[in-house]
């Protein structure tokens, strides 16, 4: 246990430390690297709703998409401060996740496409409430991320280290829920969710709240979006990419462990844009969906449990 | 092999050693995939044509071009501007869709680099004040346009039917604005990009509105179910005016009895034929290059290209260049191009830039027909595809 | 008004139909595998762009690519359900994932192929309008109703009366059973996808006959036949036929009464609405999703 914590802190150095030490100056790779832990901060939300809730999502563009645009109205039209309407963008992507409780009933693809239609539903409705949102023309010049006991959280290294604590946050609560009783409630459900409610566990509140946490990590990770790039509009906010980068990224690195999404986001992403791109300028998807489809066929538990079967 | 190339390389290196040209490696961050990989495309063919002249007819310096796919993402197209500055260009250009176009130039803004493009046309681009942004076109160039044409042909009442996208909602509503005052009776009809039916929209224009003209602002696929549907249909109108990517050879090839007698913006005849020596030769080049007519999009492309690769020279000459003066000598520019006059006001965009509205006519030609002096012929009016 | 409702109504009866052909192989093969192939759109697109070859270089009528479309979009769908077939572990959520790389796969396939441009027949003669009384439509858009229409009957004939349609049927409602009654599931599954492949290559060419194509198109296809899988629920052939023009209708109301920009809300609300209030479907048999 010593030898883990002592490894865990090398690991924490090197990401906070590291990683903008050696590429701080290289806006390109940072820009990168940001990039490829935003698809991360989602593969976790995701991860942690099909893993602990077992429900498949092809919807979290949902909650991106809300949790971006509540934080840039926040503070454009309300004057917030970045840093206190981004948890509060969390907060509404879950108020409007609320909405989806009837989904909650629904198995398997059922609800993968239901949450889908609610995706789609919000892209219409803020391109149609075009007095809020500005609709299709979408909104630009959102505040970035201010500067904080003089770092300032707008640059790319900045920014780094924003994600990078987020992400660290949602795997510790992650951890923290697998771990209570919740968690052992949660696995018991999914052996048989009969036997569950007999012994006195209510699966739909316990889906609820998972739906919830899920809701607002995306949200949250949403916002971050908003206040880096500085823009918004629906096609974007709520786009496909949100919801099906993720679902690959956390497949690939392993969906039911605690790391997978993160290693699958910061792989996927980056073999991507490094390499499959110079191989294959348009079109370098295919590559994408050539990975996923052998992944499920030859290691359907991701990486991260097929390298740990073969060091076993 | 690997050997044999190696010596190739060494020795074209060698030969290009003696002539001393200076080389300047410009960015191109530009949409060759996803939604805008059409317009991107062409656009950066046109780019490529304006280097190709530039190399030739300049030899004291020479325009490098690196390309970065921005994959018609916003996050992506911030990365290859950073890309492309980490490798040392002097300037970018390309770009397409304003809500790309924003956050990349914000990044080359931060950067202290030019910006020049011809793809997004919204006004906020250029409200934001930076002086390395420049771009040759705008949507009040398209509203210009749409305006004189319909002035010149003197409609009382237009149906505008929109795509909810950005630049084509932008231009309805512009267009909604100003002919209002002029006492043009104005309908709205939006559309969803996903639907594909129209039938039920031109069915409401034929037996609600009964305008004398029908307005798309759209893209091609939308145009191809618009026009269809109002074949089926036949509503009483007397026109049918599109904007970008309708009034050219392709659409003429591929939709030989969509089109003709439909109207659209169009900066050239086709085919094409240019009055200045200038646009003979980039026809001529872009051939050459790529083995087909140019389109509108090429146009802007080369356009905005070489005003760039002239500014870069110009600033080269003075020593002005690694100083960032860059900016300032692009603001001089002051010359008529293949769009007409370019200059450019202190916030980058080009108060002069007024699209030309070509009509599809018989034989699969393009005629220009509005403004009244650049028309390349008359007007067929009233003119439908049935 | 009246008449505005009236073509409403007509129009989108007859995109109702092209529907039914691209949501019943799905329901198909859905029914007896329990598999959602996130592919099917792709399928259809693919099958769309073999009608656009064959009318682009071989100068013919897009509807002599039929056999072309089917046998591509057979053999795709054959493809799906062989790599579908091999996976044991956690099939449901591995088979979505699958078939949706499947489905990456084939649409960045089509792009490097044929690009990016936007493609639609040429033919004058399918293009033409073709009246019935105060109703017009496009003559492709008839042929393509009549054909969903035929295409429906048989293969509700097809399921009731012939041995393998009985064995498909079987399969779906009582696997374990059917295999006691010496039913082969698995040569069931793969005919039930062959047959979802001959209706997917019929769909596209109608697709490339009516309306526009390109490569991004695919997966809103497969939605919008999942959702008419959805309202029709599970096990009935005519009731995906009408739910597919209910949907139709739908969306081409919500033009006429309020606004062409919200008839996807429509669509997906619809579907909301029945997924939510009506467990087994419009149509379905007793069955809960739950």
């Amino acid at each position: 246990m010593n030898q883990r914590n002592f490894l865990f802190a090398v690991l924490l150095l090197a990401t906070y430390v590291l990683v903008p030490a050696v590429f701080g100056d290289n806006n390109y790779v940072m820009g990168l690297i940001i990039s490829a832990l935003i698809v991360a901060g989602i593969a976790i939300a995701w991860a942690l709703l099909g893993n602990l809730g077992g429900m498949v999502s092809f919807g979290h563009a949902a909650f991106f998409g809300v949790g971006s645009y509540a934080s840039a109205l926040l503070t454009m039209k309300l004057g917030w401060p970045v840093l206190l309407a981004m948890p509060m963008a969390g907060l509404i992507a879950v108020l409007f996740s609320a909405a989806m409780l009837p989904a909650l009933r629904l198995s398997g693809p059922y609800f993968a496409l239901a949450i889908l239609a609610y995706a789609q539903i919000f892209r219409i409705l803020a391109t149609e409430m075009d007095w809020l949102t500005q609709g299709a023309k979408g909104l630009s010049r959102i505040p970035t991320l201010p500067v904080l006991f003089g770092i300032d959280l707008g640059s790319r290294s900045g920014s780094y280290l924003v994600i990078v604590t987020l992400l660290a946050a949602f795997i510790a609560c992650y951890a923290w829920v697998r771990r209570s009783h919740y968690g052992t409630a949660l696995r018991a459900m999914h052996d048989s969710e009969q036997a569950t409610r007999v012994v006195g566990v209510n699966s739909v509140m316990l889906k609820a709240w998972m739906l919830f946490l899920s809701a607002f990590m995306t949200g949250v990770i949403g916002a971050f979006n908003a206040h880096t790039i500085n823009f918004l509009e629906p096609d974007y906010a709520f786009g496909g990419g949100w919801s099906v980068l993720p679902i690959v990224a956390a497949i690939f690195g392993g969906y039911r462990t605690l790391s997978g999404p993160v290693i699958g986001a910061l792989c996927i992403y980056l073999i991507d844009q490094l390499l499959f791109k110079s191989l294959l300028p348009t079109g370098h998807q295919i590559m994408l969906g050539v990975l996923l489809a052998a992944m499920i066929l030859f290691a359907p538990d991701g990486l991260l449990p097929l390298f740990r079967r073969r060091h076993a | 092999m690997k050997q044999r190339l190696l010596w190739t390389t060494l020795a074209a290196a060698a030969l290009s050693l003696p002539t001393f040209a200076e080389e300047f490696a410009v960015g191109v961050q530009i949409p060759l995939t996803g939604a805008q990989a059409r317009a991107g495309t062409g656009m950066y063919e046109g780019i490529q044509t304006a280097a190709e002249l530039f190399n030739k007819g300049n030899a004291k310096h020479k325009i490098k071009l690196a390309v970065v796919d921005d994959e018609s993402n916003p996050a992506k197209a911030v990365s290859a501007v950073e890309k492309l500055a980490a490798q040392g260009v002097v300037a970018f250009v390309g770009g397409f869709a304003s809500n790309i176009i924003g956050p990349a130039s914000d990044a080359s803004n931060k950067l202290g680099l030019v910006y020049m493009t011809a793809g997004g046309v919204d006004n906020d681009l250029t409200r934001r004040g930076y002086k390395t942004f420049f771009r040759v076109n705008n949507t009040r160039g398209y509203e210009k346009a749409v305006v004189t044409l319909l002035g010149e042909l003197g409609v009382k009442s237009v149906s505008v039917v929109y795509s909810t996208k950005e630049a084509t909602a932008d231009l309805a509503k512009d267009l909604e604005a100003a002919l209002g005052p002029k006492g043009i009776k104005v309908s709205m009809h939006a559309f969803d990009p996903a639907i594909t039916d129209f039938k039920p929209i031109i069915n409401k224009i034929k037996l609600q509105d009964k305008p004398e003209v029908i307005f798309m602002s759209a893209y091609e696929n939308d145009y191809v179910g618009i026009i269809r549907a109002a074949k089926v249909l036949k509503p009483e109108v007397k026109a049918v005016i599109g904007v970008w990517s309708l009034a050219t050879a392709k659409m003429a090839k591929d939709f030989p009895d969509l089109m003709p007698n439909v109207y659209g913006t169009s900066m050239l005849p086709h085919p094409v034929e240019f009055k200045q020596a200038e646009g003979r030769l980039f026809a001529e080049t872009y051939k050459r290059l790529f083995n087909k007519e140019p389109d509108y999009q090429a146009q802007f492309g080369y356009v905005k290209g070489q005003l760039l690769f002239e500014a870069i020279a110009r600033s080269a000459d003075a020593g002005t260049l690694k100083k960032g003066g860059l900016a300032d000598e692009l603001r001089k520019t002051n010359r008529d191009t293949l769009i007409g006059r370019v200059t450019f006001d202190a916030s980058g965009d080009n108060p002069n830039f007024q699209q030309r509205i070509g009509q599809h006519q018989a034989g699969g030609k393009i005629v220009i027909v509005s403004p009244k002096n650049e028309a390349s012929g008359v007007a067929v009016f009233p003119g439908l595809p049935w | 008004m009246a008449e505005l409702i009236l073509q409403a109504l007509y129009s989108g009866l007859l995109n109702g139909g092209v529907y039914a052909l691209m949501a019943i192989g799905l329901a198909l093969s859905f029914g007896t595998m329990r598999v959602i192939n996130l592919a099917h759109g792709e399928l259809v697109l693919l099958a769309a762009y073999m009608a656009y070859v064959v009318e682009s270089r071989l100068d013919l009528s897009p509807l002599a690519a039929i056999p072309l479309a089917m046998a591509v979009a057979c053999a795709g769908s054959a493809l799906v359900y062989l790599l579908v077939a091999r996976i044991r572990k956690n099939r449901e959520l591995n088979s979505l994932m699958l078939s949706f790389a499947i489905g990456i796969i084939i649409t960045n396939a089509v792009l490097l192929i044929w690009s990016g441009d936007i493609h639609s027949t040429g033919s004058v003669s399918l293009q033409e309008a073709v009246q019935l009384g105060s109703l017009y439509s496009m003559r492709s858009e008839l042929y393509g109703f009549l054909a969903s229409l035929v295409l429906v009957t048989l293969l509700w004939q097809w399921l009731a009366k012939s041995w393998y349609g009985r064995a498909v049927r079987a399969v779906s409602s009582q696997r374990d059973a059917a295999k006691l009654m010496g039913i082969n599931p698995a040569k069931t599954e793969l005919i039930s996808f062959l047959v979802a492949g001959l209706l997917a290559g019929c769909a596209g060419v109608a697709l490339y006959s009516s309306s526009v194509i390109q490569p991004s198109l695919g997966h809103a296809l497969t939605v919008k036949a999942f959702i008419i899988t959805v309202l029709a629920g599970v096990g009935s052939v005519p009731g995906v036929l009408a739910a597919s023009v209910l949907l139709g209708i739908t969306e081409a109301l919500t033009v006429t009464l309020w606004s062409s920009a919200v008839q996807e809300l429509a669509g997906m609300l619809l579907f909301l609405l029945v997924l939510f209030v009506l467990p087994n479907g419009l149509f379905g048999a007793a069955r809960r999703r739950a």
